[in-house]
């Protein structure tokens, strides 16, 4: 079973190797805007599906990290790519001091207070000189949206293969253990505050690298397009579809809802938030578990019917 | 005679006025097993907070192995070998029971695989090995204790502080956990009991008892001096403490 | 520094302040009895604004008015959020406080939509009541000071039916006591209903009084459910006497700021105080930590 999971996801990685610069531009943006989302619904997912701290702010690392890149890529004559890893490492770093502040908060407080710096974060960038102020920064005119789009997949890729191996890591168990109950995890030997910061930077390093590649795709940032919570909104919105805290869930939730965003964002912009608001309601009303665990357990069923004798491992 | 495992030096904690606990000191040996009882509210609770380090104390010593253990996190406190269980069981609902163990085994052992084979022989041992990848939520109220008691002991503790473990249950599940308490001083761990009734099984199964009452210390002795002891008889148990020694 | 200067920041800033306040406490009567934050508190306080100002524009209706209605209109939606949605969350997802923050995530931007739907994305306000009394050296804009009043009669009005009547004696225990108020036989679903009901109406309340004082766009909906957390945060959760002096802090750091600084840093002054306050105290200026 584990073999054949490895060889489907080589095959799924190579294709998207392979097709994307065969693809017009149409197909070619609706892949890099799927795994784009993809991998924010990734990162969202350690923070608040695996250790249970729902963020509202982590569109504050995906902001920073497009403006790092913009600035490096408008002030040095550095590759965009060195701004997009810069930005990643900025973010990771920033992480750590705001993770111990932060992480002190929890529930509504936290949930609040991030919402509340990816607020003043966006402000900063309206008022600042080096950040161009409303305007933002322009970037050179992107000569080439594929190096984006490779730099998106493999940080998605990266993403994925990391969120497997937290869920069959200690690391993982310690951070399950204390998103069910933060007392008896630190009761049971768990270093809480540690557990959850080191999650909080791998949810702060994973946005903050791909802000960069998202400045250069647009070939512009501002406080309103990087900053915007409706960025996360939709990485919550997936992550809850396909199902929160698993290995599966952002690919599966990422992939089915960034087609209907695509085809949604451009044309009805009121729409789209009306439609991704209502999405979040009903589904945590209809199918609050999300699809992966769902699909788990009927497989897991229709495993032990057809082999009653075996059995399970 | 070996030096105390554990010392509880002289305890007290208030919370806004009201003292929880005042003046509170005790000492338990390597193996022993110590039933503190008294009353819902005298105390035991806020003692098991302090020496499992949830709570710090207003002011007093706690020390384990000769080391002041004062301001020590709950980790800390859980990796030196000092385990306890919660009142109302509080297992991790969404995870398995061999998660629910597992992660205290986390503490001794490196990866996941192997804090999973050590969760397995707890299991085996505390008779829950055939829920072993039930979520935890499917558990009922006797297996929620016991998982408990399974969680504690896969740290490999020294001292278990156990925090009401006989509440709920039904005479033959009271009687199951005794042995399992016996059981644990052959394993050379210590246990502190919090008791609120069951004096039955208190009086057989334990060295020492300890009587609470309003955050006091009112009797330490054997089972036989306590049962003796006319204040903590008639002052505070009525008749169930003679019923309990009769029998 | 001038102190008349001093005292006319103070004046504007209290006056705004004791308007926010009654946001915050509807948003602290729903923290108080469900332990929940509704995200979507701006967007109610943002849609009455709106509502407010479309009003005016089509037949100078007067947000004081409006706002009964809307207040009524507020009520009845924030019923509805409670009883079609927040009730029927699963209970073994997270716990309730966690999986109801994205459901009012997920309300908030449903109506954010909405709002641009309607109302687009221009800015809008209400000028009404432009005038201002002057009174010694100090000027008093009309609007600020009349929606002050209407804002500090409608408190009162609240705290009359917390403290005297049956629904506001069982908010008041369901706030205490959970089990308690069960145990008295309290309906403490009903309960719910009824004060995240009676919340969003205060929140659509306040929209109405500070829609002749601002500028908004739907967009904006964010910042009142932040400003309103920040003020609760400030005065503790369930503390409603607490909120009135959070509120006063916040009105006077967005008035102070907005002079001193810059009309964006007046914008963020409630998120980086409130974002300091709880690194501070993670459970507010005058919070009681639970036992």
């Amino acid at each position: 079973m584990r073999r054949i999971g490895i060889l489907v996801f080589c095959v799924v990685v190579a294709l998207l190797i392979v097709i994307p610069p065969m693809a017009n531009g149409y197909y070619r943006s609706l892949f890099y805007i799927t795994l784009l989302y993809v991998a924010l619904a990734y990162g969202w997912n350690v923070i608040s599906g695996y250790a249970g701290y729902f963020s509202f702010g982590q569109v504050t690392f995906f902001g920073l990290g497009a403006y790092v890149t913009a600035i490096v890529v408008t002030k040095t004559p550095l590759p965009w790519e060195i701004g997009a890893l810069l930005g990643g490492v900025v973010s990771a770093a920033f992480a750590v001091p705001l993770g111990y502040l932060m992480l002190r908060l929890r529930g509504p407080f936290f949930a609040l207070g991030m919402l509340g710096l990816a607020r003043t974060l966006q402000v900063a960038a309206n008022s600042m000189g080096i950040t161009g102020g409303g305007q933002g920064l322009f970037l050179p005119p992107g000569s080439n949206a594929l190096s984006v789009y490779y730099w998106t997949l493999a940080i998605a890729v990266l993403a994925f293969a990391g969120t497997w191996l937290i869920d069959h890591s200690a690391f993982g168990l310690r951070l399950q253990a204390l998103r069910e109950d933060e007392q008896v995890a630190a009761t049971l030997g768990v270093h809480v505050t540690t557990q959850k910061v080191y999650a909080f930077i791998i949810s702060a390093a994973i946005p903050g690298l791909l802000g960069g590649g998202y400045a250069w795709y647009l070939t512009y940032v501002n406080p309103v397009s990087v900053f915007s919570t409706s960025i996360d909104l939709q990485a919550v919105a997936m992550t809850i579809l396909g199902g929160i805290g698993t290995v599966w869930g952002p690919l599966i939730g990422g992939v089915l809802i960034s087609q209907i965003s695509e085809a949604l964002a451009a044309q009805y912009p009121q729409a789209f938030l009306m439609i991704f608001g209502g999405l979040v309601v009903a589904l945590l009303v209809f199918l609050p578990r999300g699809i992966a665990p769902a699909c788990a357990a009927a497989l897991s069923r229709r495993r032990a019917r057809a082999k009653p004798a075996e059995a399970r491992t | 005679m070996s030096a105390p495992l554990l010392v509880v030096d002289n305890v007290t904690r208030t919370f806004g006025g009201v003292r929880a606990l005042d003046g509170v000191s005790l000492e338990i040996r390597e193996g022993e097993i110590v039933s503190i009882i008294g009353p819902n509210g005298a105390g035991k609770t806020t003692l098991f907070n302090i020496v499992s380090g949830v709570l710090r104390p207003t002011s007093g010593d706690v020390r384990f192995m000769d080391r002041s253990i004062v301001g020590w996190s709950p980790q800390r406190i859980a990796a030196a070998g000092i385990a306890r269980t919660y009142q109302i069981a509080r297992p991790f609902v969404r995870l398995s029971v061999l998660d629910n163990v597992a992660v205290g085994a986390l503490t001794h052992e490196r990866t996941l695989e192997r804090a999973r084979a050590a969760a397995r022989e707890v299991l085996e041992m505390t008779g829950l090995a055939p829920y072993a990848d039930r979520p935890a939520s499917d558990l009922t109220i006797t297996q929620r204790k016991r998982l408990e008691a399974a969680r504690a002991l896969a740290l490999r503790p020294k001292l278990l502080l156990l925090d009401e473990v006989m509440a709920g249950l039904t005479p033959t599940e009271i009687d199951a956990m005794a042995v399992f308490i016996e059981q644990l001083r052959e394993r050379g761990i210590a246990a502190i009991g919090g008791v609120e009734h069951v004096m039955r099984v208190v009086m057989k199964i334990s060295h020492r008892i300890v009587v609470l009452d309003f955050g006091k210390t009112i009797a330490d002795g054997t089972p036989a001096e306590i049962a003796a002891d006319p204040r903590v008889g008639e002052a505070y148990f009525g008749t169930s403490l003679e019923e309990a020694s009769a029998s | 520094m001038h102190p008349a200067l001093i005292g006319q920041l103070t004046i504007d800033g209290l006056l705004v302040g004791g308007i926010y306040a009654l946001s915050a406490l509807g948003l602290n009567v729903i923290f108080g009895v469900m332990r929940i934050v509704n995200l979507a508190h701006g967007q109610f306080v943002i849609m009455a604004a709106l509502i407010c100002a479309a009003l005016f524009d089509w037949g100078h209706v007067s947000p004081f008015a409006v706002l009964p209605v809307a207040f009524v209109g507020a009520l009845i939606a924030g019923a509805l959020v409670q009883r079609a949605f927040l009730r029927r969350l699963p209970e073994d997802l997270a716990s309730a406080e966690t999986t109801s923050l994205l459901l009012t995530f997920g309300v908030s931007y449903f109506m954010l939509g909405l709002g641009f739907a309607i109302f687009t994305g221009n800015f809008h306000s209400v000028p009404y009541l432009t005038g201002s009394w002057s009174i010694g050296p100090f000027s008093i804009a009309q609007a600020r000071l009349i929606a002050f009043v209407t804002a500090a009669i409608i408190a009162l009005l609240l705290a009359v039916v917390l403290r005297y009547t049956a629904v506001g004696r069982s908010i008041r225990a369901t706030s205490q006591s959970l089990q308690g108020a069960m145990a008295c036989g309290i309906d403490v679903e009903n309960v719910r209903t009824v004060s995240f009901a009676i919340g969003s109406g205060l929140a659509a309340a306040c929209g109405c009084l500070l829609s002749t004082i601002f500028s908004y766009n739907p967009q904006t909906g964010d910042d009142f459910t932040l400003s309103a957390f920040a003020v609760i945060a400030l005065g503790g959760l369930g503390n409603y006497a607490g909120t009135l002096l959070g509120a006063a802090i916040v009105g006077l750091a967005i008035s102070f700021t907005g002079y001193y600084v810059s009309a964006q840093a007046a914008q963020a002054a409630p998120f980086v105080l409130f974002i300091l306050i709880l690194l501070v105290r993670p459970v507010g200026l005058l919070g009681r930590r639970a036992a």
